[in-house]
């Protein structure tokens, strides 16, 4: 063998390595952890979101989460009947058949009585609070932030304990994309979720994958590309970590103890990013103001 | 004596503007006291129509049933539509109060900066080119512009199921369990070329 054949070898090896790594399960399955998906932007009813959503279905039989938040934009277009079945029933059939539970907040594209629909557990409500395990989480609406509804936030993660807090709504609050953050909603909720400790925030709104550096303390991902994309859409910034902009994408996440673990994976089941995120209230390299280190690995 | 000097230069010496800001500030507050109450009054009326729509229609609770969901929202439209046939313009946001509104809307606009302002653009964008009338159904298939906080904190608070929005520059109130526009106050919104530029992002 010449020593070009043994290199060309040598490359494929690492790059079928590499392949197959990208589509290995990198989160660690403990036990009792809460394990649960994250989408955005899904209800578009096209190819784009049923094949996202077949390689979901897959990744479940790795990693069994038992629910999901969904970050808005659940139904584009028309609401009909028909439309419920063709943007949610169908492309996520065998996870409504396995009893996974949807949790979904209202994006600006959602007729707000969705509300009233069972398989999105708003239980008629704009906002609500939730808990799995040790996790609260905090369901807004971002779309109409009335003061009634922040006081009902206020009120929620004063009394949260020392859960982890996790909240998710529609408009991302950092993000270097189309619409870039949406800085009144910033203005209004980031206050709130830093005297409270909250540890992480999820939104949508942008049709892609960011992950933003911590802002004061909070981990922020934006996760808007789980069947609409906005191809080559993130801008050069120094608040974003990473991002994936060229296919749809979806987040699985396990939180046991103090550690959240996620892996961001691809329309054609590639992990795109990963990494562990520390709970608040353990970090030590917190002040008001300064952002952690992050704790993240690629 | 030297005491009543000193208390007379002191009163003198005040900035003189503060002293009528403080009197036409309180004269505002008196002459938007009786339009912010009628419209409080006309909110509690629409709201009365609206649970007597409900009665005809029956409430709805969370189902699986997305058509039981459209079928509701479409006959609590008609209901209420049939309870108001004869609704126009103004009829809940009256001249007086409308003027009150455009003002709190239009002070707040000149307090934005460039982010806050290109934010609120952008939702406009994703609108549907469309005149918004009074007992019109909002559009169904078209989004809902996010509504600004920092506006809504300071406009009067409206009870469920009432919201305001703002379609372009006008500013709707919409039912939003019957999909419904309730009320249009046009021109609330400042004209792009009214607004300031070059401020730095709002905070």
């Amino acid at each position: 063998m010449t020593r070009l054949k043994r290199f060309t070898a040598a490359v494929a090896l690492a790059w079928c390595a590499v392949g197959v790594l990208a589509q290995n399960l990198q989160l660690p399955l403990k036990a009792n952890s809460v394990r649960f998906l994250v989408i955005g932007d899904t209800g578009t009813g096209d190819a784009g979101q049923y094949e996202t959503a077949a390689q979901i279905i897959k990744w479940r039989q790795k990693f069994p989460f038992t629910f999901a938040i969904m970050l808005g934009d659940n139904m584009y277009g028309a609401e009909r009947p028909q439309d419920f079945v063709n943007k949610f029933e169908r492309p996520y059939k065998p996870l409504l058949d396995d009893k996974v539970e949807f949790n979904a907040a209202l994006g600006n594209h959602d007729d707000q009585n969705q509300i009233f629909y069972k398989p999105f557990n708003y239980g008629g409500k704009r906002y609500r609070t939730f808990k799995k395990g040790d996790v609260r989480f905090f369901a807004l609406d971002s779309n109409y932030l009335d003061p009634e509804q922040l006081q009902w936030l206020e009120k929620e993660l004063q009394s949260s304990g020392s859960d982890w807090k996790i909240a998710y709504f529609h408009h991302p609050l950092y993000s270097s994309a189309f619409h870039g953050p949406t800085i009144e909603v910033r203005n209004a909720l980031e206050p709130l979720f830093q005297k409270y400790y909250v540890d992480v925030v999820f939104a949508g709104h942008e049709h892609l994958y960011e992950r933003i550096y911590p802002q004061k303390g909070i981990y922020y991902f934006v996760e808007g590309g789980s069947a609409k994309l906005r191809e080559n859409d993130i801008r050069k910034s120094a608040e974003i970590a990473t991002g994936f902009d060229t296919d749809r994408s979806f987040m699985l996440v396990e939180i046991s103890g103090d550690e959240m673990f996620f892996q961001t994976i691809s329309r054609t089941g590639q992990t795109v990013d990963s990494g562990i995120v520390p709970r608040r209230k353990v970090r030590t390299d917190l002040q008001p103001g300064r952002a952690a280190s992050p704790a993240l690995r690629p | 004596m030297v005491r009543i000097t000193v208390a007379l230069v002191c009163l003198l010496s005040l900035p003189t503007p503060s002293v009528s800001t403080a009197f036409a500030q309180a004269s505002t507050v008196s002459s938007q006291a009786r339009p912010l109450q009628e419209f409080k009054k006309r909110i509690d009326a629409y709201r009365a129509l609206h649970n007597k729509a409900v009665d005809q229609v029956g409430p709805l609770d969370p189902t699986k049933s997305p058509k039981q969901i459209a079928d509701r929202e479409q006959a609590l439209g008609e209901a209420i539509r049939a309870l108001r046939a004869g609704a126009k313009q103004g009829d809940v946001i009256a001249p007086q109060t409308g003027a009150i509104l455009r003002t709190i809307i239009h002070n707040e606009y000149a307090h934005r900066g460039q982010l806050a302002l290109r934010n609120r653009q952008d939702a406009q964008d994703e609108l549907p080119d469309f005149t918004p009338a009074v007992n019109q159904v909002y559009p169904t298939a078209h989004p809902l512009a996010t509504f600004p906080p920092l506006v809504l904190r300071q406009l009067p608070p409206l009870p469920k199921p009432l919201e305001y929005r703002f379609v372009q520059r006008s500013l709707i109130l919409r039912d939003s369990e019957a999909n419904l526009i309730v009320d249009v106050l046009p021109d609330a919104v400042p004209a792009t070329s009214a607004l300031p530029s070059g401020k730095p992002a709002s905070k």
